[in-house]
Order: structure tokens, then sequence, then C-alpha cells
């Protein structure tokens, strides 16, 4: 043992979550708290022929039922404004809420959710993602011209988001081409499944109301409340107790208006705590199902020389904030290569399924399968190692990548490189086994954020912080920024966070910002009351301030150690004094000028700010008899930038990576011909367990990155689950003999791929 | 409210006495009665793990188990874990491993471990997996969680 180690990081919220009094929201209580029940649809598609309430409402013990004509008759959505805060005439999902219930308790809330009579007039169910795409499909949303939505936005009928991303001349560069290659792909849709399902505690008092809530994102799950219910960002305080997990899953807006209204309505806190099921049907945020169509051209050395990708997005019934995957979607499927000629058009199509939404690294996972499965077609019909074709085509320092951003330090190669080797790809194998490899990207989201930093007067220091912890330890990492700024211990410092009276904005547990921005942001905090320790120590110790240094808990004069004061006494004094308190935020980071590429439906995500690389390889043993796959090693190499918490980041890898494989195995849902969930319950759905994991080897690409966050920071939570599928799938492929073109490859979808006759669809 | 009935609980060796409805589970007679939080529910069907405690030592999903048919016997739940001030060797060393990110299956996973080293002292990597594999983690990829059941048989049996 090293007798330097960097000490291990423990987390701040450790001791709570490990000792069992740390509070999550189901684990409040408040006097007088009733208890929430929704009322959902159940059918896909139906227009409301009669809903109601008064029975339920006569039920002693029940203190209000609600429907849309008790709240504010609001259209919201964050891209498209599609969507009430109960169903109004027509329900397009099944787990959309028709009326709320607050009762004294489950059993009588449960009385009145059957007392609501409610008749529907069946409408037709658009099943289908490409069906819904005909002229003369049926409409999910009748009145969706006359939505309100976002400028950029390209919308016709069932396309609520399409985006196309155009360089160079695809028809001439394919007709240059040696070979292509044409595949088709299907992605089934699948969910973030945290293992905290939603709660949510609301009171008012006087006009304010306060909301405890497990959501990501708490100052747009503020914003959601503002809106819905019309009230000012003054009177809504969110706060979020220990999160549960989330994965993009708790992201958005939820039922805090719901339980908001609830509790004004009765005059009581009331509590709303999700069932399993209901966290399975009802959130407008799971993994979207995508179908895709690619044909790269390529020449007889392996050069891509154009790439035509069409892909068609599971919006589900609500746009929710899935506005951007089409454009977002559209990059994935032409992938980090350098593509000359390109022309990828994505649609994002409204069903009468539950809605989609941020799911960690939202349509990279499985547009990377597709098209790292594609890859590898390619590859093979050109006789290549599909290693070796993708270094020959992958974006590098100074390459353009397909929608023309010229990158600058980037460490994709690196990545190949390392993974492959650490994997032992290449050497001999036994014949069910193979290594499957796979490369993926994403970008680094920029946003404005903020946080204070105060030192009281014992030298016990608070990072007060916007951000959001949902379990990366992003937030724990504050403490580290800061107290390397302030030469102090992490351990000096509380955090107050997850609280919007408290705290400046942050965009919340969301696109793997928060060290990226709110690190930023700490760090300019801290720096503040660095300037005013210096500004002391000086007076003190008759020096410069800019000749102190602190460190080790002090500030000493440089090159005079002895010439020095502990900070807690420096603390003391300004505690009679100017207080040492410091606000940061910080200019974010801003994205390259792109040219050479057309895009339509632009949102911004064709230039990527700090953008991560990764590859993955995975040796997999498939048994030909059974069609199981079993993962036996997985080899990561990631470049996200500086890695400035090593035992957090390992552990963002891990989970990541694991998230992969069930996503590449198991994890996939299955819709019946009314479009509802078949498979709503962890045992149907199918988790990864302990006995599942493989044991996961992680490297870290760390190279000097402009532009990027704190210390060279990029993000890091999503980018391990974007290409793990992809490899599995490509060693899958390698030993069945052909790839299969259904996600998740399910033991079964495998055995029947290998038993078909012919070339599967 | 003719179902309810009277009877005592004995949870981290402290005994609660308890006026509740005969069908409600132990999960939620420990959360709501008793009034001890640490234990979670995640799916309320014995699929997660999340709602793990100790029964006379043998774990158990406290979700799809009667509470009264815990009389008499000795319930032991995360609180009950630490003794006086000093974490139990599995708390400090899942902590220390990084094995807690949101924390949630963290009580289950601590007494699926405490219930596995008490009856396989020494187990081998293959016995932890297999053992805490009823207790569903969405965020660790149980590498760090497993590293922290090893290490600390290594120190109770070095």
């Amino acid at each position: 043992m090293s007798t330097t180690s960097v000490p291990r990081f423990v987390r701040a919220d450790g001791p709570d979550k490990v000792t069992g009094s740390g509070r999550y929201t189901a684990d409040l209580t408040l006097t007088g708290t009733l208890v929430a029940k929704f009322k959902y649809a159940e059918v896909s598609h139906a227009r409301i022929a009669r809903l109601d309430v008064s029975a339920a409402r006569a039920i002693p013990g029940v203190f209000a039922v609600l429907t849309q004509d008790d709240v504010p008759d609001v259209r919201f959505g964050p891209f498209v404004q599609d969507r009430t805060l109960f169903a109004r005439d027509v329900v397009r999902f099944e787990g959309e809420i028709v009326a709320a219930v607050a009762a004294i308790d489950v059993p009588t809330a449960q009385r009145a959710l059957n007392a609501i009579v409610v008749e529907y007039a069946p409408l037709p169910v658009v099943n289908d993602i490409e069906a819904a795409l005909a002229a003369d499909a049926p409409l999910v949303h009748e009145g969706w011209s006359q939505y309100g939505a976002a400028d950029v936005l390209v919308r016709e009928r069932n396309d609520a988001s399409f985006a196309s991303i155009a360089k160079g001349d695809v028809e001439r560069g394919m007709a240059e081409a040696d070979t292509v290659v044409h595949s088709r792909y299907v992605a089934d849709g699948c969910h973030a499944a945290p293992i905290e399902p939603r709660a949510v505690v609301a009171q008012w008092e006087g006009n304010k109301v306060t909301i405890w809530t497990t959501t990501q994102v708490p100052f747009d799950a503020r914003a959601g409340v503002c809106e819905t219910l019309e009230m000012p960002a003054s009177r809504v305080r969110i706060i979020v107790p220990h999160l549960g997990g989330g994965f993009g899953g708790k992201c958005g807006f939820h039922y805090e208006a719901h339980v908001a209204a609830l509790a004004k309505a009765t005059k009581r806190p009331v509590r709303l705590v999700f069932s399993r099921r209901e966290e399975f049907i009802a959130p407008d945020r799971r993994r979207e199902g995508i179908v895709f169509d690619f044909e790269t051209g390529v020449k007889a050395d392996g050069t891509i020389v154009a790439r035509k990708v069409w892909l068609a997005i599971d919006n589900g019934a609500y746009t929710a904030d899935a506005g951007f995957f089409s454009q977002l979607a559209a990059m994935h499927a032409l992938g980090p290569y350098q593509v000359p000629n390109a022309l990828a058009e994505a649609h994002l199509v409204y069903t009468n399924h539950q809605p989609s939404g941020s799911v960690r690294a939202p349509t990279a996972p499985q547009t990377c399968w597709a098209l790292e499965s594609h890859t590898d077609e390619v590859a093979k019909a050109i006789g290549m190692d599909p290693v070796a074709f993708r270094i020959k085509n992958a974006v590098a320092t100074g390459k353009e990548g397909p929608s023309g951003q010229v990158y600058d330090e980037i460490g994709l190669v690196d990545c190949i490189e390392a993974a492959t080797a650490r994997a032992g790809y290449g050497d001999d194998l036994p014949d069910d086994e193979a290594i499957g490899v796979a490369i993926g990207w994403w970008p680094s989201f920029s946003a404005a954020s903020g946080a204070y930093v105060k030192i009281d007067g014992d030298g016990s220091g608070q990072i007060i912080t916007g951000a959001q912890e949902c379990g990366t330890g992003a937030v724990m990492t504050l403490r580290q920024l800061v107290a390397d700024e302030l030469g102090m211990q992490p351990e000096d410092f509380e955090l107050v966070y997850q609280d919007t009276s408290a705290a400046p904005y942050d965009m919340g547990a969301t696109g793997s910002q928060t060290l990226f921005n709110n690190g930023r942001a700490a760090i300019a905090a801290a720096g503040q009351i660095a300037e005013q320790l210096k500004q002391l120590a000086a007076d003190m110790l008759e020096a410069s301030p800019a000749d102190i240094v602190l460190a080790d808990g002090a500030a000493s004069v440089a090159g005079t150690p002895s010439r020095s004061v502990p900070i807690t006494e420096l603390a003391g004094i300004a505690a009679g004094g100017e207080l040492l308190i410091g606000h940061g935020s910080g200019v974010p980071p801003a994205a390259q000028e792109v040219s050479g590429a057309t895009c339509i439906g632009d949102v911004g995500m064709t230039a990527w700010v700090a953008p991560q690389f990764s590859c993955h390889a995975v040796r997999v043993k498939l048994d030909r008899d059974t069609g199981v796959a079993r993962v036996l090693h997985v080899s990561t190499a990631h470049d996200s930038g500086t890695i400035i918490n090593r035992i957090g980041a390992t552990g963002q890898v891990e989970g990541g990576v694991m998230m992969g494989i069930g996503q590449a195995l198991t994890e996939g849902t299955r819709y019946n011909d009314e479009g509802q969930q078949r498979n709503a319950a962890l045992l149907e759905y199918k988790l990864q367990t302990c006995a599942d994991a493989p044991p996961i080897d992680i490297h870290f690409v760390e190279i000097n990155t402009p532009n990027a966050g704190p210390r060279g920071a990029k993000g890091l939570a999503e980018a391990p689950n974007v290409a793990t599928a992809a490899a599995i799938a490509n060693a899958i492929a390698k030993i069945a003999g052909t790839p299969i073109r259904q996600l998740p490859m399910t033991a079964e979808r495998v055995w029947e791929t290998m038993n078909t006759e012919g070339s599967p669809a | 409210m003719s179902d309810i009935v009277n009877y005592h609980l004995t949870v981290n060796g402290m005994d609660y006495p308890v006026n509740a409805a005969q069908g409600r589970n132990l999960l939620s007679v420990i959360r709501a009665e008793v009034g001890l939080t640490g234990t979670k529910e995640g799916c309320d069907d014995c699929e997660c793990g999340a709602c793990m405690v100790l029964l006379d030592g043998q774990p158990v999903n406290s979700c799809s188990f009667l509470a009264v048919q815990a009389q008499g016997r000795a319930i032991t739940t995360v609180e009950g874990l630490q003794q006086g001030d000093e974490m139990h060797p599995l708390q400090r060393n899942i902590l220390e491993e990084g094995g807690v990110q949101c924390g949630f299956c963290t009580p289950g996973m601590l007494l699926s471990a405490t219930a596995l080293l008490e009856r396989n002292p020494s187990p081998t990597e293959e016995d932890v997996r297999i053992g805490l594999s009823g207790n569903l983690c969405r965020c660790t990829g149980y590498a760090k969680i497993v590293a922290a059941v090893q290490r600390t048989a290594a120190e109770l049996h070095p």
C-alpha cells in the first residue's frame, strides 16, 4: 500500500444511507397527511363519453376527487404543448390520469377510485411506429396543428418532430462506393427502472406550497407547477429528500402539480407513493423504441464514402422532452465517423404508448446498437476486421464529423486501441465465444448553474447548491473541488442542496451536467471566499494578498511557511465583520460553430461541447442450442476528460455497463394489440442481478480537453450506457453467424434468428 | 375495522406494541407503526429485495410477510446493524468501496449480506454474487458491493 495514496472518497450522504436514518420522500409524514391515488385510463385511445366522480366524492374519508375541471385549463410540454394535467375529452395511453383522489387511508382511496364512473368510446389504437406515419393513419392528436410548440420543430400529423442532417451528396457518394450495405434494425422501448418508485408530498401554508418530491430536476419541476397551477416561482418550493435513483426516469415535471392541487383542495398535506406497476406505465420518461434503416457505401479499402439513415422514434402519446430526440438520434445514427456524404432523416412519431423521455443517454444505446451492428456488417462485406475498419473511419482530433464539426483534442481512437487490447481482442477463443466491439459518443451539456459557499465562525463550511444528487456522487464531489480551492478538507463542508428556495438555479441531475456546470459554479463561489481569506491573512501577516497561499487549513505567506494563520482563526475574525460568503455561476462553455451540413428541425444538437467517446469490447458466450447469451467480460475505455472522483467515475461505468447488458439481453417493453404493456413488473421485465454481472475492466483516456468543464472534466454518467448493448450484439452476431435485428436480443430472438431459413428480415 | 389486532413485535432488540389490521404486511408495520423507515419498498411483490429484514437471522422480504406472523421472533432492520456509534464493518466497507450510490437498495443489501456472512463466513465471490442476487441494484453494477462483502469477510475471518 502506498502511504501517499489519495484519501478514499466517502460520500457525504453515505452515513445516512447505510444506517437507514436518511429520509427519502416516501419516508416523510406530516400531521394529517392524506393518501393520493390516481384513476388511470387503462385503455390506450378513447373518447371520454362520461366521467362522474360524485359517488366517489360522497364516500366518508374521501377529502377530494379532482379532474381537469378542477385545475387551470393549461396545455403544457417543453417542446409541444400537447398535454393537460388530467385527460380532457380524450385519453391517449393507458397510464393517462383521468382523476385524482385524496383520502384518509389507502383502502378508502381505493374505494373512491372504484366509485369513479368513466365510460369510453373507443378510438383506433396507434400501436405501430411506421404505420403511424402513413398519410391516412389515425391521428393521436386531432388538434395537433393548433398546439403551441417550439418554433424550430417540424411537425406534420403524427410526426411530432422531424429532423434531418445532410452533408455532401449522398447519392453520388453511394454511386462511388465499391460496396453498399443495407440493414434494418428495430429496438423495443425500455425503462429507467430506478429501485425507488416515485413519491410526492405537498403541503400548503397560506398561498405558498412546499413540495417534497423524487425529481432529478427540482427547478424544472417547479416550473411545471408554476405553469400548470398558474403560480409565480416565489410561491412554490421544491425540496428533494434523498433520491433513490433516477436514470432520467425522474427527469421532467411529473405529479407535483396533481398532489399540490389535492393538498390545496383538502387543506391537508397529501402524499402520493407509486406502486411498481405505476412506475412502469404512467411516467412520461421511458426509453423510446426506434425503427432503423441504414445504408452505407464503402470503398474496397474500407473508406466510408456515404451513409444514409432513416429512423422513426416512438414518441408515445405526448411529447414530454423528446422534441430533441430526432436530431439527437440522427447524430447517433451517423455516428462518430468521418462520413463525407451523409443523409439522416429522423421522425418522432406519436403513438398510443406511454410517452418517451430522457432515460440515460436518450436515443443513444439503441441507435448505437443498430449502427454498430450495421458497421460490423459493412466490415464483413468487404472482408475487413471490424476494429481496423473503425479505426480507419472514426472521428479524430482535427477531423470532421458527420455534422461538419471539426473536433479539437479527442481520444476516440485511443479508446478503441485501449479497450480492444485490454480485452485480448484477436486472441483465440472457444468456438462458442467471441469478442464484440462498439464505439459510442455523447455530448457534454453546457448550461447555466449556481452555487453559494459560506464559512461560519467556527471554520466549518457549507456548499449551498442548486444541483441535484441522484446517486452518481456528482454533488458529493463538489466538496472536493471547493476544499481544494480553499486549502481545506472535503469533510470541512456540509452540503445544502435539492431545495429550490435555498439555492440558485441548476438544471438538475440530467444530461451528465452536474459536475460540468455546477463544479464551475462551486469553484467560482469558493474563489470569492479565497480572495476574502487572502485579504484577511494579508492584513494579519503584513503581506500582499497575492502572496498568500491557502493550503492544509492555513493561510501562509508564500515561501515563508512560518508566517501562517489557521483558516479557522480567519473565519472567527470574519464572523464579527464581513462574513465569508461566496457566490458563483461562471460562463458556460460555448459550442463550436459548425458548417458544412444542412439541418432541418435544428434544435442545436449537431455541435457538441466537449464530446465524450467510448469503446466497449465485450466477450460473450452463446449457447447455440437455446440462444442464451452470457456476458463473460466487459472491457471499457472512455474519453470523458479529466477524472476528478475516481470511485464515483468507475461506479458510473460499472452501473452504465450493467444497464447496457440488461438492455441488450432482457429489458424491453412488450405491447399487446391494444397498446398496453404486457410486462409492467420487475420479474417480467427482468433487470440484471448480482449473479449476472461480469467483471468490468475500466480505462479512462484522460487527454487535455479544450473548452471543457472544471479541470478538464467532461460529463460521464450517461456515456457508459451507450456502447455496451452494441458490443454484445456484435459478439453474438459473430457466434450466431448473423446479426440479431431486434433489441433486446432475448434468447428466443437469438434462437429464432439462428433457426430461420435464409436471410433474416 | 373489526380486523384490528393487538400484538407485540421485537425489532432490533426492542419491544413494540402494535395495533394494526390483521392483513398488514411486515414492511408497512415496521415503517408506519414501529416508525423505522430505513426498510424500503421497491415493488411490494418480492422482486427487488429493498424491503429485506432478518427474522431470527434469516433474510425475508418484509413486503410479502404478514406482520402478525413475526410475533415472538427477532426482527433486525438496517437500523439495528450499527452498535452504538460504531458502524457495522459492512456499513463502513460498502461506503469505503463505493458500493453506495442512490442508497435505496442499500438497507436490503446490507441485511442480505449480513445473513450471508452469518451462514458462510468465508464466501467465494460466486457465493457472494448468488447470495445477493435477490437484491436488485440499478446504480452500481454490483462490483463495489461484492468487494465490500468480501473485504468484510476477510476482516472478520482473516
